[in-house]
């Protein structure tokens, strides 16, 4: 139902019937792909079954991302024309609409930076990984963090090209990504760094975030999303 | 689709200059793309423009001159925006297709 909502809300802020929004969520184990991408490539479809991991597919592009509880979601989407985004370059985008993250991380004190094409590193390491698409008249860019994801599962759940591995240098996909709790040495909570990011939302874009709920038209969509598509073995593992 | 004796099946994972990976199944028959699969981590919009680029590589010779010029065609045609992966990794990613058995 998450990755659902994840596409209504962006929908129906388009459609103008809900203000421009973040949202912010975490799964239990899931692979989260890319629209673009093959499960069956992607995925070790041994290892999921093992570790109970299930297999969603994403309306974005970009790679597949592992999701447990200590993974933080964040997704932001704005009416087309937004003046945070005037322009419709998916790259200006990616770049304009992480610095908040950046910033939210930065004051938790990780060294935190944007990294094209959609990556947020730490001294070469990625933390946190973003997708985006500009449809529905909306904008609307996603990323995840990991906070204190189990790394160890992520390595055996995804099956990561050579092709990618050798461009980095390293010899796993765990040596290449890090998370919020092992740069700065101590446990850190999903919600403080929720809180972070929202504390850095405000300040970089001189904006004021209020909660609120999922609208009645948003919350009826994503269940319609969810049956029809999300739920789906077609939608999710094919091609 | 069946698959004839003649057809070949052949793939690639080719990484763009930028990191991301296109990766290729396809079937040729006597030097044309009969069905050819375009996956990877790539962004494309709109996302379903990809489907009508694979369509539009049905059929055409398996050279360099005439994926190029189907290639600029589909994105000058869609107004379809890469990142991460441009017309011409598209052409280098089918082209680098090796037969698999």
């Amino acid at each position: 139902m998450n990755l659902a909502v994840e596409e209504a809300i962006p929908r129906v802020v388009g459609e103008g019937k809900s203000p421009s929004t973040v949202r912010f969520w975490h799964n239990s184990n899931t692979i989260v792909i890319g629209c673009f991408q093959s499960a069956r490539l992607e995925v070790n479809m041994e290892a999921c079954k093992e570790t109970e991991t299930e297999i969603v597919r994403r309306f974005t592009g970009g790679g597949a991302v592992y999701h447990d509880s200590g993974n933080l979601n964040y997704a932001i989407s704005l009416r087309k024309g937004h003046p945070l985004v005037p322009g419709l370059n998916l790259q200006s985008v990616f770049e304009k609409l992480s610095e908040g993250s950046v910033q939210g991380l930065r004051k938790l004190g990780v060294k935190a930076e944007f990294q094209p094409v959609n990556d947020i590193q730490v001294d070469g390491k990625k933390v946190s990984g973003a997708a985006g698409s500009i449809r529905w008249n909306t904008i609307f860019h996603h990323g995840c963090i990991l906070v204190g994801s189990d790394l160890s599962i992520l390595g055996k759940v995804l099956n990561v090209p050579r092709a990618k591995l050798e461009d980095r240098h390293v010899a796993s996909v765990q040596k290449r990504v890090t998370t919020v709790r092992d740069e700065l040495g101590r446990d850190v909570s999903t919600r403080e760094v929720q809180d972070a990011i929202v504390n850095g939302i405000e300040s970089c874009y001189g904006v004021r975030v209020e909660s609120g709920d999922l609208t009645k038209e948003g919350l009826g969509l994503a269940e319609e999303l969810y049956q029809t598509k999300y739920s789906r073995l077609e939608w999710n593992l094919e091609p | 689709m069946s698959t004839t004796k003649l057809e070949k099946l052949k793939s690639a994972d080719y990484k763009a200059p930028g990191g991301k990976l296109v990766r290729i199944r396809l079937k040729e028959d006597q030097g044309q793309i009969r069905s050819v699969r375009i996956t990877g981590d790539f962004f494309l919009i709109p996302e379903e423009s990809l489907g009508k680029l694979e369509k539009m590589l049905e059929d055409v010779p398996l050279r360099e001159p005439e994926l190029r010029l189907l290639v600029d065609r589909f994105f000058r045609g869609t107004g379809a925006q890469g990142l991460g992966v441009s017309s011409d990794d598209f052409v280098k990613a089918i082209l680098s297709a090796k037969e698999t058995v």
